[in-house]
Order: C-alpha cells, then sequence, then structure tokens
C-alpha cells in the first residue's frame, strides 16, 4: 500500500479537474462525486498509515529537472510524522466536503467551491508526501493558492476581495524567507532532498552559522504559513472566506503547514540552538499575544481564527524547546477539535445568519447537537481533563519545564489561562442565557453537518489517549524511531505541572462563567478600569494599522517616486535622442540650400582636411 | 539523415501565404483570414516535427542549411575572401524559440480576427513579420540575422502605424527610432567583426572568438564591442533605461501584435545577449557580470513598483515585461548553468504568459473597448470563463509553482544566489511585489460588483481554445521542465566552455 501512496493526492485533483472542467452541468451528481473521492482519498491515507506500523520507509523519486551535473527529483515518501499528516488532512478534507454538501447548499457556484476544496486537498496532501524541500516548497504555494481562492470565494464582496489578497501576499513574504533558506541550503549541501540534508548535518558539513541561518530563513517561511507573530494578520482575516473553508484549511491543515514542516526538518532546527530559542520565543510570544486579543473579539469566527494562532504559538513552542513529539501531538488533537469548532460556528452562523455573538444567545435549546459538539470542542481546547487537549497540551507544558525555559513555561500557562476564559466566553454568551426572540425560528443543521461534527468530536475526546502518561506513549514511541535528531519519545515532568495546567484551566472557565454566564462580575469590569489597554487590545495591538501605514504607503510612495523617475527622467531621454536627431537633420538640411559658393566653401575645406591628414601620417593611410 | 532544406521550408512558408493573399482581392474577409492562418500551420507544424525528431535523437546539425551567396574581395590582396553565404540552422535554444514563434503566430492570426479594416494589408505584414521572426531565430550568420531583424522592424512599424490605436503613429516612430538606433549599433558590430575575421557565420566567429588570444581583437576593443551589444539588444529586450518604447507599443499596438511584441520581439533581445554576447566574448561578458546583475535588479523592481501604480491593464503588463525581463538579466548575471538555464527558461515562459495575457486583452477589448482597470471591474459575473484565465495567467506570472514561470524564476534565483547572494536577496523583494501588483490588477478586474452593467458573451468555445493551448504549454513546463530543459541544455554546454 505504502509504494502507491502518490495515489491519495491524484483523487482529489481528479476531483478538482472534473468539477472545473464540466462543472456546470450535472451538479448533484457531482458534489456527491467529489465527496466519494474524498472519502477514498482517506480510506486509502488510513491504509498508508496501517501501513507504516509494519513496515519501513518508502522513497520513490525520478528526475524532474536537469541543472548541468545536478539533478532535482521530484517524487513522494512515507515516514511517521507523514503518515500521520496524511490521515488528518484527508479526514478532515473528506468530513468538511460532506459538511459543505449541506452548508452550501443553494449557492449558484458550488461547484467550484467543491473544486477548489479538491485543488487545496490535493495541494496540502502533496505537501505532507514531498520528499524533499524543493518539492514542499511548489506545494507549500499551491495550497496557499487553495487558500487565496476560498478566501476569495464570495467575489463580489470587497471585504473577501481585501482578504484574500492579503493572505497570498503575506505568506509570500514568508515564503521567500523559506525560499532564501532553502536555495542557502543547496548551495551548503548540494541537494534538496531530507535524507541528504539531514546526513550532511550529522556528518558535520554545514557550519553552525549557515544552519542557523538557514534554519531561520526556513522558519520565517513557517510563520507566513502558520500566522506566527508578526505575519499572523492574515489569518483572522481570511475569516472571509465560506466556514467550512476556515475549518480545514485556517484551523486545522494549511496553518499546521509551518509546524509540519519545522518538525519536517527537525534535524536541521535541532542543530542550531539559537534557531530554536528564536522558534520557542516566537511561538511563546504569538501564543499568549493571539489570546489576549481572542478575549475581545466580538466575531465568532475572528475569535476562533485567534485562538488557532495562539494555539499553533503553542506547538511552536513545543518544538522550540524540544518538545517534537508534543508539538506533533498538539497540531494532531488541535486539527480535531479547532474543525469541530469551526463546523459547530458553521452551523449555527447557518442557522442565524449571523457570526456576532452578540447577536447569538440561548442557542443551547435550539441546537440539540451541535451545542452539545462545541461544549465538547471547547472543553477540549481549555484543557479540561480526560480530553485531547488536556493531554496534548499538559506534554507542551512539561517539555517547556524541563527544558528549562521557565520565563516561556510561565506564558505558556497564563495563555492556558487566557485560552480557557476566551472559549467559554464564547461558549456561554453564544449558547448560554436566554433565547432571543429573533431566533424562534432557530433549527438545527441536517445530518450532513451534524455527522461530521459528531465524528470530530468523538476524536476531540479521544485522540488524546495515544500519548498518556497514564496509558502509554504510544505516539512519541512510534514517531521518533529513526528519527536524525535527538529527540524524546516522552518527557516525565513533574507532576505538579499537569495539576497547575488544570487548575489554571478551571479558573479561567470560572471566571468566564462568573462573567458571562452568572453575570457576578461586570462584563465591563476590566475595561472600565484599562480602557486604554483594552482600546489597544481590542485594536488587535494596531499592527494591520502600522503594517498598512508602513508596507502599503511605503510602496505606493516608492511607486510614486519612479513614476516621476519614468514620466520627467525617462521620457525627458527620449525627448533628447529625438531633439538630437532633429537639430542633425536641420544642421544638415542647412548645408543644402542651393548656394554654390557654401558647397564650394565646404568641398574647399573638406580637401584641406584631407591634405592636412595625408601630411601628418605621412601617406601611410 | 538530413533535412537540409527544412529550415527553409520553415521560414519561408508564410512569404507563400502572402503571395498568394496578394491574387485576394481587400473586401473577401474569410478568404483572407482563412489563407493567413492556414499559411502560419506549416512553420508550426515542422517545427514541432523538428523538436520530435530532435528529440528522439536526429542531430541538430542535420538541418543546416547552406548555399554560396555573395563572395568579394581579393584573397591575394587582403590575404582572405569575404563570403557571406545563406545558411540557416538551430541549437536548442533557437529551436525552441522557433517553435514559440509559430505557435504564438498562428494564435496570434487567429487573434488578429478582432482586426476591423485593411485585412488584406494587415495579414501581408503580419505574415511577413512571422518571416522575419522566424528568420532570426533559423540564421546561421550575423548578415543574415541582421536582415530578418530589419523586416520584423518594418513590419511591426507598419502594423502598429496603422492599426494601432489612438497614439499609433507616435508609437510607431518611437519603435523606429529606439530599435533604428539599436539596428545602427549592432550594424556597426557586425561590420567590424565581419571585416576583421572575414566571415559572418556565427559559430565560426564563435571559435574565432574564443580561441582568440590577443591577436584578432585586444580585450579592449571586445569589451566594447560587448557594451555595444549589450546597448543594441538592450534597448530590444529592454533594458531600463531604454523601455520606454516598449511601454508605448504594450498600450498602443492591436493586441494580436503584442502577444507577438511581448512574445517573441522582445525575446530576440535575449536570444541575442546569450548567443552573441555571451557566445562571442565570454571572458567579457564573465567581468561585466555584476553590472548585468544590478541591471537585472533595477529592471526587475522598477517595473514592478511601477506596475503597482497603474491603473491601465496593458501598462502593468508592460511593466511587467520589463519586470520579468530583469530575471533574464539575473539568470544570465549568474552565468552559471542554473542561471543561464533559468534565463532561457524565462524567454520561453514568459513568451507564452505574456501571449496569454493579450489574447485575453484582446478578448476584452473587443466586448469593452477597454482594458482599463476601472472599466473592467466586476468581470467575473460577466466573464467567468475569461476571468478564470485572466486569473490563471495572472498565477503564471507571479510565478506560482506548476507553471513555466516558477521553474524560470527558480533557476535564475538559484543560479544567482551562488554567484551574487547579496543582489539576489534584494532580487527577492520582487517576488513579493510581483504578488502585489498582478493581484491587484486581477483581483481589481475580476472582482467586485460591476457598475457599468454592461452585458456582454463569455468567451466563445472557438476563443476558449488558444488560451487552452497556451495554458497547457505553461502548465506542461511548470509541471515537468525537464521536457525543454533537456533541449536547451546542448547549449548551455556549448557556452559554458
Amino acid at each position: 500500500m505504502m509504494e502507491i501512496a502518490w495515489i491519495i493526492p491524484l483523487f482529489p485533483l481528479f476531483s478538482f479537474l472534473v468539477l472545473l472542467i464540466f462543472g456546470r452541468k450535472w451538479r448533484r451528481g457531482q458534489i456527491d462525486f467529489a465527496v466519494i473521492l474524498s472519502l477514498v482519498s482517506f480510506i486509502c491515507a488510513l491504509l498508508v498509515l496501517f501501513a507504516r506500523f509494519t513496515q519501513e520507509n518508502v522513497k520513490v523519486e525520478f528526475i524532474w529537472l536537469t541543472i548541468g551535473e545536478t539533478q532535482l527529483t521530484a517524487g513522494f515518501e512515507v515516514n511517521q510524522l507523514n503518515a500521520l499528516m496524511l490521515v488528518i488532512v484527508s479526514l478532515v478534507s473528506f468530513l468538511v466536503h460532506m459538511y459543505s454538501k449541506a452548508y452550501m447548499e443553494g449557492d449558484e457556484r458550488i461547484t467550484v467551491f467543491f473544486s477548489y476544496l479538491g485543488l487545496f486537498t490535493f495541494a496540502m496532501l502533496g505537501l505532507v508526501l514531498s520528499p524533499n524541500l524543493l518539492q514542499t516548497y511548489i506545494f507549500w504555494e499551491l495550497v496557499g493558492v487553495g487558500s487565496f481562492l476560498l478566501i476569495g470565494f464570495y467575489f463580489y464582496k470587497e471585504e473577501a476581495k481585501v482578504a484574500a489578497k492579503k493572505a497570498f501576499i503575506m505568506t509570500r513574504i514568508g515564503d521567500v524567507g523559506l525560499l532564501i533558506g532553502m536555495i542557502l541550503l543547496f548551495w551548503q549541501v548540494g541537494s534538496f532532498e531530507y535524507d541528504e540534508i539531514f546526513a550532511a548535518i550529522s556528518a558535520g558539513d554545514l557550519s553552525e552559522t549557515m544552519a542557523t541561518l538557514t534554519a531561520i530563513l526556513i522558519f520565517i517561511g513557517a510563520v507566513g504559513k502558520s500566522g506566527q507573530f508578526p505575519l499572523h494578520s492574515w489569518l483572522p482575516d481570511a475569516m472571509e472566506g465560506p466556514t467550512p473553508v476556515s475549518a480545514l484549511i485556517h484551523a486545522a491543515t494549511m496553518v499546521a503547514a509551518g509546524v509540519y514542516l519545522v518538525a519536517a526538518l527537525y534535524p536541521l532546527f535541532a542543530y542550531s540552538e539559537v534557531a530554536m530559542l528564536t522558534i520557542a520565543i516566537v511561538g511563546g510570544f504569538t501564543a499568549i499575544f493571539a489570546a489576549t486579543i481572542g478575549m475581545t473579539q466580538k466575531d465568532i469566527k475572528r475569535a476562533l481564527a485567534y485562538s488557532t494562532v495562539s494555539q499553533l504559538g503553542y506547538m511552536m513552542l513545543a518544538l522550540g524547546v524540544g518538545g517534537y513529539v508534543a508539538g506533533v501531538f498538539h497540531l494532531t488533537t488541535h486539527a480535531f477539535f479547532k474543525a469541530l469548532l469551526f463546523l459547530a460556528a458553521g452551523s449555527v452562523i447557518h442557522a442565524v445568519h449571523t457570526q456576532d455573538i452578540e447577536k447569538m444567545g440561548g442557542l443551547w435549546k435550539k441546537m440539540k447537537w451541535t451545542a452539545p459538539f462545541f461544549l465538547i470542542g471547547t472543553m477540549a481546547i481549555s484543557g479540561v481533563p480526560l480530553l485531547s487537549g488536556f493531554f496534548s497540551k499538559e506534554e507542551i507544558l512539561v517539555s517547556a519545564w524541563v527544558s528549562g525555559h521557565y520565563l516561556l513555561f510561565t506564558l505558556a500557562i497564563v495563555a492556558a489561562f487566557f485560552t480557557a476564559f476566551y472559549m467559554f466566553r464564547l461558549f456561554f454568551l453564544v449558547f448560554g442565557g436566554e433565547e432571543k426572540k429573533e431566533h424562534s425560528m432557530v433549527k438545527e443543521s441536517s445530518n450532513w453537518m451534524t455527522v461530521p461534527m459528531l465524528v470530530l468530536a468523538l476524536l476531540a475526546i479521544v485522540a488524546g489517549y495515544i500519548q498518556t502518561p497514564w496509558f502509554g506513549t504510544f505516539l512519541g514511541d512510534w514517531l521518533t524511531t529513526g528519527i536524525a535528531a535527538n529527540v524524546h519519545g516522552h518527557l516525565d515532568g513533574p507532576l505538579w505541572v499537569m495539576i497547575v495546567a488544570t487548575v489554571v484551566a478551571f479558573l479561567g472557565i470560572l471566571l468566564a462563567w462568573l462573567m458571562y454566564s452568572k453575570k457576578v462580575i461586570s462584563r465591563d469590569w476590566f475595561t472600565s478600569r484599562a480602557p486604554y489597554t483594552y482600546q489597544l487590545v481590542v485594536n488587535k495591538y494596531y499592527i494591520d494599522e502600522v503594517y498598512q501605514y508602513i508596507f502599503v504607503k511605503g510602496s505606493r510612495f516608492v511607486s510614486q517616486v519612479l513614476h516621476f523617475v519614468e514620466v520627467y527622467l525617462i521620457e525627458g531621454l527620449i525627448s533628447l535622442v529625438t531633439i538630437t536627431i532633429r537639430q542633425l537633420s536641420m544642421l544638415g538640411s542647412k548645408f543644402q540650400n542651393g548656394q554654390t559658393q557654401l558647397y564650394g566653401t565646404v568641398a574647399f575645406v573638406g580637401l584641406a582636411i584631407l591634405i592636412v591628414v595625408f601630411a601628418l601620417t605621412g601617406g601611410g593611410l | 539523415m538530413g533535412f537540409p532544406f527544412i529550415l527553409s521550408i520553415i521560414v519561408f512558408a508564410p512569404l507563400l501565404g502572402l503571395l498568394l493573399l496578394t491574387l485576394v482581392a481587400k473586401t473577401k474577409e474569410k478568404t483572407i483570414k482563412t489563407v493567413a492562418i492556414l499559411s502560419t500551420l506549416p512553420s508550426l507544424f515542422l517545427s514541432i516535427y523538428l523538436i520530435i525528431s530532435s528529440k528522439m535523437g536526429v542531430e541538430l546539425v542535420s538541418y543546416s542549411g547552406k548555399l554560396s551567396w555573395m563572395q568579394f574581395g581579393n584573397p591575394e590582396v587582403f590575404g582572405k575572401l569575404y563570403s557571406i553565404d545563406y545558411e540557416l540552422g538551430v541549437d536548442g535554444f533557437s529551436l525552441t524559440l522557433l517553435l514559440l514563434t509559430a505557435l504564438l503566430s498562428t494564435l496570434a492570426a487567429f487573434a488578429s480576427f478582432q482586426i476591423k479594416a485593411g485585412w488584406k494589408g494587415y495579414y501581408m505584414l503580419f505574415l511577413l513579420l512571422e518571416v522575419g521572426m522566424l528568420g532570426v531565430f533559423a540564421a546561421e550568420n550575423l548578415v543574415l540575422f541582421f536582415i530578418f531583424f530589419e523586416v520584423t522592424l518594418v513590419a511591426t512599424f507598419f502594423l502598429i502605424g496603422k492599426w494601432g490605436l489612438y497614439e499609433k503613429e507616435r508609437t510607431a516612430f518611437s519603435l523606429l527610432i529606439y530599435n533604428g538606433i539599436g539596428s545602427a549599433i549592432l550594424l556597426v558590430v557586425i561590420m567590424v567583426l565581419f571585416a576583421k575575421t572575414g566571415t559572418a557565420n556565427i559559430e565560426a566567429l564563435m571559435s574565432i572568438l574564443s580561441a582568440d588570444d590577443g591577436t584578432v581583437f585586444s580585450p579592449k576593443v571586445k569589451t566594447g564591442l560587448l557594451l555595444a551589444l549589450f546597448i543594441a539588444f538592450g534597448i530590444k529586450l529592454p533594458i531600463w533605461p531604454f523601455h520606454s518604447w516598449m511601454v508605448k507599443v504594450h498600450s498602443e499596438a492591436p493586441a494580436a501584435i503584442v502577444m507577438l511584441h511581448a512574445g517573441v520581439l522582445l525575446k530576440i533581445g535575449a536570444y541575442g545577449l546569450i548567443h552573441f554576447g555571451l557566445g562571442f566574448f565570454p571572458n567579457q561578458f564573465q567581468s561585466l557580470t555584476l553590472w548585468l546583475g544590478i541591471l537585472g535588479v533595477i529592471n526587475l523592481l522598477y517595473g514592478a513598483f511601477l506596475a503597482l501604480s497603474q491603473k491601465e491593464l496593458r501598462k502593468i503588463l508592460a511593466y511587467s515585461s520589463i519586470s520579468h525581463m530583469g530575471i533574464v538579466l539575473i539568470g544570465l548575471a549568474a552565468l552559471n548553468e542554473a542561471g543561464i538555464q533559468g534565463a532561457m527558461f524565462q524567454v520561453v515562459s514568459h513568451g507564452l504568459i505574456a501571449a496569454l495575457f493579450f489574447y485575453l486583452i484582446g478578448i476584452f477589448y473587443e466586448r469593452y473597448q477597454s482594458s482599463s482597470m476601472d472599466d473592467l471591474n466586476g468581470l467575473a459575473k460577466t466573464m467567468p470563463i475569461a476571468s478564470g484565465f485572466l486569473l490563471v495567467a495572472g498565477l503564471a506570472s507571479l510565478g506560482l509553482p506548476g507553471m513555466s514561470g516558477f521553474v524560470a524564476e527558480f533557476l535564475a534565483f538559484l543560479g544567482l544566489f551562488q554567484e551574487w547572494p547579496v543582489l539576489a536577496v534584494i532580487a527577492c523583494l520582487g517576488i513579493i511585489l510581483t504578488a502585489v501588483y498582478i493581484l491587484r490588477a486581477v483581483l481589481g478586474i475580476t472582482f467586485g460588483q460591476q457598475e457599468k452593467a454592461k452585458r456582454v458573451r463569455d468567451m466563445t468555445p472557438l476563443e476558449i481554445w488558444p488560451a487552452i493551448i497556451l495554458l497547457l504549454c505553461i502548465v506542461g513546463i511548470g509541471v515537468y521542465p525537464d521536457i525543454i530543459s533537456s533541449t536547451l541544455k546542448s547549449i548551455i554546454i556549448g557556452l559554458g566552455g
């Protein structure tokens, strides 16, 4: 099965092409067709994962491009990390396909939507299967396009256009870092292959400065894709896309690609302490920074988006402090519970036709399925014991503590408190409280939407048990066999870390309950005491405004200066040329005025000059 | 197995069409168009045949054809006989460009259906232009090259001057003056080379000049000649600051002619730089690479920044062409295998992408009589298929992997990073800027609510196929670049030596 793993991305590609070309006819059948293809792709991925439990890694390549003596190859590879990713991606993709069938019903461009989903899934699966950096980069850009197309799906909305453009350009800034890092690494190692890069590292062929430089450049790519500070601001705006897209791309898969990239190149990063520390600091800072913004957002999807940014920061932090398994583990559990939260949010939006949480409320009784699902997701992400998020978050905290980065550990604990608070704030505002009149007609969504949520909810509960301090560390042991870098399958941390994490989570929940459900504490308690801080946070620290001022205005300014150069300097140059030619021709025409005296003078002067020349050169001309 | 005259047939087949057209009455629109399209086909099919048979292992040399043309001079007095032969031949790079020319000519002939009047004159000049372009790439000696080069200039001058848009005459003259200066300089170089060596044959010149240790030309003269070539072909490419004529041509010429102008004619500049500049004076070229790299980065960024502030799609694409030709320059500046190959890929790739863009512009212009962003806003609603193609062309242009532009950019940057890493880092800014201006233009046109609600029909099935052919080529090269890199490789080995 592993030898034909390349077939997995081809199903969604086929779905993309068919829907694109024949999209206008035979609609309903085509959508079922797309859903079935995504299911087939998932089943194949599952088979590959099972095969990988018993067999060795597989790698197949062919020549893609020849540069002189160097041959660049393309192909695919199956190892533990990407076998796991294959399943996550294809599963979430399948569930989102299913969900979208109901969610997008009635949209006249539904086949376009499904074809874009196919393109994205193809690219994401291709990314995961890539055996070398160049191919990774190729699919890396393609997932960006898939994301771009889906964010801009509602093309008539100005916000969608702006958000799509912003997402593409901001991630491209990161991609340039990745490109430079990749090329520099190529000239050092002589190959884009992961294997050969790792071999060069363990042979000591790469200087530490160069490793640090390339690792940080590649990390910039991951920063862009995974919405880490300072390239995070595209991700909340990306919520302009349809909600299933937010679940698939901007929660579970593409944004995790940055984390995946760092994990896939882990030996390179682990080789450089500076690079590791950079990752840990960026991740830790992003985790708490985004969590603070998440507490103030009034749009359900944007609040979830900031939560995603914060959780991705967690994963980066884990990788940065040496918690390879912790990072990948949290990536896995987060994919399930965040996709669940987005799908549940989509179900709510679908029912009440607004994204403003202030206008929601009292939906617990109305949405008998969605509400408990959302609660499960909320509990999982908050780190309520025995749910998946609890185990993976604990793993990260232990890694941070054991590595000795106590400041980062503290940040992570505080961020965990914020997370529990803002997630339950969302839950109480949306589902708690009195039923609103305008929502009397609200109905639960159809089975096409609830079944995918059910699957994700189950996974959000149980996925944590693949790596627990109590029942064994299966995931960690499996992931770390044969990894070149020095990583641990599991770290034994002090028991109090788990207790602190649990207490902090419950404190956050308690505070949210007191503020938004019981209303014992006024909602304005904080805002009225620190209005300026609140303004700063609610405006997302004015980062968009700063970027607007520096980069957008800056490039416009340069553009105008150069426009000035073009109009006055370059055009002036042409005028100079044409004027010179015209003057010369006028001078020439003056000689042809019909006066024989002038002609005689010219002839005489010319002859005189020739004689002088002849005399001076001695006739040797 | 030899095909000595196959290249002559490829080059002069359109001439036959031209002669046929003289017999058709100028009011018979349908006949004229049919004859014109049909007479572009033999060159296309034969050049496809050449590519395929060269892939099957036929040596490219066997296509060369030679006829003795003129001889003068007295060997007893001057020590050598000056002879100019009629000789055609191709290497991997020129064969690829020959195919590109033939393909774009057929598609542009189709796109020219939108020409509203004067079909007979238009298509006669069009076919003449094709002969010139094909000849430029097939010419094996400099005199022949120059003659074909001038043929393209004359044909474009009249095509723009008569069938262009508002400022057609000014544009035509601007084209003539700039290219006239370029041609004059080129002619001087050719004459100097011919006078000193007695041959105008390109291959002979390459071997004489590379073996030359200062007896034929001193290194200073060589540098001077190379600089002259840089200016002559730099105007054509164009290299900043010689670009303003081509911005005018982009915005004033009929769309079908811009397809050929941006797709093939500008490429003659790159072809000349690589073939003659690098081929004749490799050592001098080496010492000038830093300057070439700096000019390349200027082209890249200057074009990108100016494209950012334009409203007119044609102008955006004109500056985009300048920017993309910067990639050719930085590839050449790297002067390693990756860089040169990147430059060649960029020549082919940009030819295809620019042609696709201007094919679409022709379609927009026919329906809206405009190609301004303001007038086309909201196109996705009225013309979803055309908008889709526009988006894809934009993505190809900004170097999306999976399409040809990426391979070219990647190789050029790969090369440049090895030789001039600092320049390369600055040039990387261009990658971001390209995304910014392309998305601004494409989204500005396709997204949004169309306010000037004008009902137009989308691309007809007949109009779609040229776009699909171009797209298939772009994606084909992008997905499996070895398709053409093996053809291009032969010349790099020759040049690298």
